[in-house]
């Protein structure tokens, strides 16, 4: 099982649910549809992808709930034939982020619910303070910037 | 917000293109996609009505390559431009780190072309953003029309630039214009990470 994260906080309780409740895929997101760790994805693109959608259920579920009932939808859970997919808010001192899981007959929407209770426990025990951003690129990058969109558009 | 993974140097950032309906954001989508090599882009995401309109929002990821040392991926989303679609564009603006905002050069798409913009300030307020801080471009596209349908760029920047944001005429239909907008954005969104929070 492989485990990318963004930050290392999140690794040990990702890789934790991850092992305890059989999932097949797992994303932690920021609600602007960024990763922040993902499990069992092989192309970076197509974690981007899955963000991007999860965000989009969860934001537009949220604002369905809110129309229908005053407040926003938390928790879905959707049973296929073969997979079942669990989204749900995990609330930490960073800040509100999104989490998504798939599974399958190895695992159930029980074991999920359980290991996801736990999992955010974890994650608000490991959260480290927000730091203030730092400077990240020297000044001088747009050279390389031009260079590599000219070669994305064949006019390299 | 851009996100920063140090440990495996990668940048992330999130560019919204804006604008009024069939104004031509799904068409950037759409060159930029046929464009890019394979290996450098996911899968072009669309939720769209039958017609092909934007339901929700289009969705492309970019992978831009090493900069400074920093892999640096963009996140390109569109959102609907109906006005009756204003909770889905306040969803999709959520996080963004700078917008391209695609106005029609059609005359009789003025009054949209200023309602959008209005409706992008509003929505960047309501997220506490201030208009004048986020990396914003502003593309006018169809340029290629017969001139007697369409308004000069003199005109257009009048009416909608009122911050002396970067400008590109376009033709996004045949890519004139598009790669400039997307360098435009690009250059802005990483000079900020670059400088810390501030420039424009």
């Amino acid at each position: 099982m492989t485990v990318a994260v963004v930050e290392n906080w999140v690794e040990e309780p990702l890789r934790r649910f991850v092992a305890d409740a059989r999932v097949r895929l797992a994303l932690l997101l920021h609600t602007s549809g960024q990763v922040l760790a993902q499990s069992g994805f092989t192309r970076s693109v197509d974690v981007m992808s899955a963000c991007a959608l999860a965000a989009a259920i969860h934001a537009s579920a949220g604002e369905l709930g809110k129309q229908l009932d005053g407040k926003p939808f938390d928790v879905l859970h959707h049973a296929g034939r073969e997979r079942q997919i669990f989204l749900a808010p995990a609330r930490t001192p960073r800040g509100l982020y999104i989490f998504l899981s798939v599974f399958d007959k190895e695992s159930s929407l029980g074991l999920v619910q359980l290991y996801y209770g736990e999992f955010v426990g974890r994650l608000v025990e490991a959260a480290p303070p927000v730091e203030p951003p730092s400077v990240v690129l020297p000044e001088n990058f747009e050279g390389e910037l031009n260079r590599n969109l000219a070669a994305h558009f064949g006019r390299a | 917000m851009s996100l920063v993974n140090y440990a495996t140097r990668e940048i992330t950032c999130k560019i919204v293109y804006y604008g009024p309906g069939r104004s031509g954001k799904t068409t950037n989508l759409h060159y930029i996609y046929g464009q890019v090599p394979e290996d450098r882009k996911g899968k072009m995401v669309s939720l769209a009505t039958q017609t092909d309109r934007t339901l929700f929002f289009d969705f492309l990821p970019l992978d831009l390559g090493q900069i400074s040392g920093f892999t640096t991926k963009f996140q390109l989303y569109t959102v609907p431009g109906q006005v009756y679609y204003q909770t889905t564009r306040k969803l999709v603006l959520q996080g963004a780190d700078g917008v391209v905002f695609v106005g029609d050069s059609q005359a009789r798409q003025l009054q949209e072309n200023i309602e959008s913009m209005q409706d992008l300030h509003a929505n960047l307020a309501e997220q506490g953003i201030d208009a004048r801080q986020i990396p914003l471009v502003i593309q006018y596209n169809k340029q290629d029309l017969p001139s007697d349908l369409i308004l000069g760029v003199p005109d257009l920047e009048d009416a909608l630039n009122f911050w002396g944001a970067p400008h590109f005429a376009a033709d996004a239909l045949h890519g004139h214009g598009v790669f400039e907008t997307l360098r435009g954005i690009s250059e802005l969104v990483l000079r900020k990470l670059s400088a810390g929070a501030g420039a424009r």
